[in-house]
């Protein structure tokens, strides 16, 4: 039983970081049809800014803050480069380009902070048992910052004037430009929200899971399988992706076999794109963000 | 004179589909397009609200020239478009869409965003109780109206609208084309795009019929309306045409331009 709630609350946290990057894939996706492939590198690039920037002798909460509005930058510059110069967009051309980008970021990533894994400090070390289950103080912060996060994301799209215009884009582009809503501005407004929850994901996971270079392909593909869970086109199934996977994979390390774990995501994907291309917990294909 | 149009030449890539429209339209005044199907009567609203690149010709909105403004500057200046199809937002509420409809007012004064869409309420009162409602729930005529009242929330001073009658049952044809006469006598200038000449005729100041790219006659409603080229040439199936009219886009398109067109417009 304690290990049951051990894994539990181990898979919570890990999900919540996929649950992050997920929200990501969805708000570009919904908005232009593009794949980002480059998301998971958001979210290392972020790791390894926020490592740099403490060891160069900046506070914690500094580098953090510093890693997040670089990478937004980055997200925001990368969709004015590479995506807002295609006149038609397709999925597969987003596939492409966004492979191109991603395969940029790590060789200067390389460049810049070396091959080896490190980890962020932690935003409070140490942890402590609970009824037998041990938990780290950077898992609540994971779950806590994460919570209030896809919270806020939710909040955006439901109740503010920008986040409605997002998802007249995504379900009606022509009626969209018609009410005099601009595609490029919503495409580079999707970019930055999906920098930005990528960096926060990097961050927050640095400390527990380490990053390095190339930690951004599995954390990008797990995201991805999350988001997809959820159609990718609903921020809620995005969240709701990422905690699953997250649990799933630590039940299945700890019931079954360590070496599974990273295979749980690919079964996932396939399960769902063969029973349920449209999510499970996607709703209709109206119902989207 | 609150639109002009001269010279209009648009199309779809090699594909010309306009050949020099000219069209006007006095302030407060109801301008009815009509024309059987594949005449190009889309196609001209894409290119005035600049969905669609113009080839050539000009554009006059309200005494400015707006040739070759994109589609949110032009919503800006005046022009509000009412889409083919409605293309309302179909997850968002019917609140919603009427918030987005004054997108381009969003900086503007509070009090004209009310006025605007109060007027759009009186207008049309079955919306009201609908306001919490996803718009995709709606029925086929509501949606028609909350598209025209999206349209009204950019507080334009021209506002064109595609086929609103299309796919209604005649009862609602009716309430909405007197509610578009109504915003006419609010001074309001209105094109409105129609296969159904019948119910465009009954409300408009003056008609141009379009055929194959270009206008072909012109006049006011009760001399056209008796006119044989109207009822039997231009627009396939006789004066009431809001009969299938499909037969003839076969002479006007080739059937893959067709279906581009129809994943165009459908597009959600
Ligand atoms: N998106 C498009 N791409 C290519 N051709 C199109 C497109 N939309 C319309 N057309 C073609 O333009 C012509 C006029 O179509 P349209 O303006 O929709 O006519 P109407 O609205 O009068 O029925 C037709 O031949 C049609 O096939
Ligand atoms: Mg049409």
């Amino acid at each position: 039983m304690t290990d049951l709630l051990q894994l539990l609350f181990a898979g919570l946290s890990q999900g919540a970081v996929y649950a992050l990057v997920a929200i990501g894939f969805v708000a570009i996706f919904t908005v232009s049809g593009v794949i980002n492939l480059a998301q998971g590198e958001f979210a290392a690039l972020a790791g390894l800014v926020a490592i740099s920037a403490v060891g160069s002798g900046l506070p914690l909460l500094a580098a953090v803050v510093l890693a997040v509005v670089s990478v937004a930058l980055v997200a925001v510059i990368m969709e004015r480069l590479v995506i807002f110069p295609v006149k038609r967009m397709t999925t597969l051309v987003s596939l492409i380009l966004t492979l191109g980008v991603s395969t940029g970021l790590k060789a200067l990533m390389l460049l810049v902070y070396g091959p080896n894994a490190e980890g962020l400090t932690p935003l409070t070390p140490g942890g402590f048992s609970l009824g037998g289950v041990s938990i780290r103080y950077q898992e609540l912060w994971i779950l806590l910052i994460a919570g209030v996060v896809s919270l806020a994301v939710y909040w955006f799209y439901e109740r503010t004037l920008a986040g409605k215009s997002l998802r007249a884009c995504a379900e009606q582009p022509v009626a969209a430009r018609l009410v005099g809503i601009s595609l490029t501005k919503a495409s580079l407004l999707s970019f930055l929200i999906a920098g930005t929850v990528g960096a926060i994901a990097g961050v927050l996971a640095s400390p527990l899971y380490f990053t390095s270079w190339e930690s951004g392909l599995t954390l990008g593909l797990k995201g991805f399988v999350a988001a997809t869970l959820g159609g990718l086109i609903s921020v809620r199934g995005a969240v709701l992706g990422g905690l699953l996977l997250g649990v799933l994979e630590t039940l299945t390390a700890g019931y079954i076999s360590t070496g599974l774990r990273d295979a749980v995501a690919f079964l996932l994907l396939i399960i769902v794109l063969v029973a349920r291309p449209a999510g499970i917990f996607g709703r209709t294909a109206e119902a989207r963000v | 004179m609150s639109l002009g149009v001269r010279g209009l030449h648009a199309g779809y890539g090699r594909l010309a589909v306009l050949h020099g429209i000219d069209l006007t339209a006095g302030e407060g005044e109801l301008v009815a397009v009509i024309g059987a199907n594949g005449a190009g009567k889309s196609t001209l609203l894409r290119a005035l609200s600049g969905l669609l690149p113009l080839t050539s010709g000009t554009v006059h909105l309200a005494g400015t020239d707006v040739t070759g403004y994109g589609p949110e500057k032009l919503a800006r200046t005046g022009l509000a478009h009412v889409p083919e199809n409605r293309l309302v937002f179909p997850s968002l509420s019917v609140a919603d869409n009427l918030v987005l409809g004054g997108y381009t007012r969003r900086r503007g004064p509070a009090a004209a965003r009310k006025e605007a869409r109060d007027r759009a309420m009186a207008l049309f009162p079955r919306l009201e109780p609908r306001l919490e409602q996803a718009a995709g729930t709606l029925s086929g005529g509501e949606q028609q109206m909350l598209a025209i009242a999206r349209g009204l929330m950019a507080q334009p001073r021209v506002l064109v609208l595609d086929e609103p009658s299309v796919g209604l049952a005649p009862r609602l044809v009716g309430e909405i084309f007197s509610a578009l006469g109504q915003l006419r006598d609010d001074g309001l200038t209105l094109v409105v795009v129609e296969q159904n000449a019948r119910a465009a005729f009954a409300v408009a100041d003056r008609v141009s019929v379009m055929d194959r790219g270009r206008v072909v006659l012109e006049g006011d409603p009760a001399a056209l309306s008796t006119d044989p080229r109207v009822a039997g040439g231009f627009l396939g199936g006789g004066f009431a045409a809001d009969a299938d009219a499909g037969a003839d886009a076969a002479g006007a398109a080739t059937p893959g331009v067709a279906s581009g067109a129809t994943r165009a417009t459908e597009r959600t």
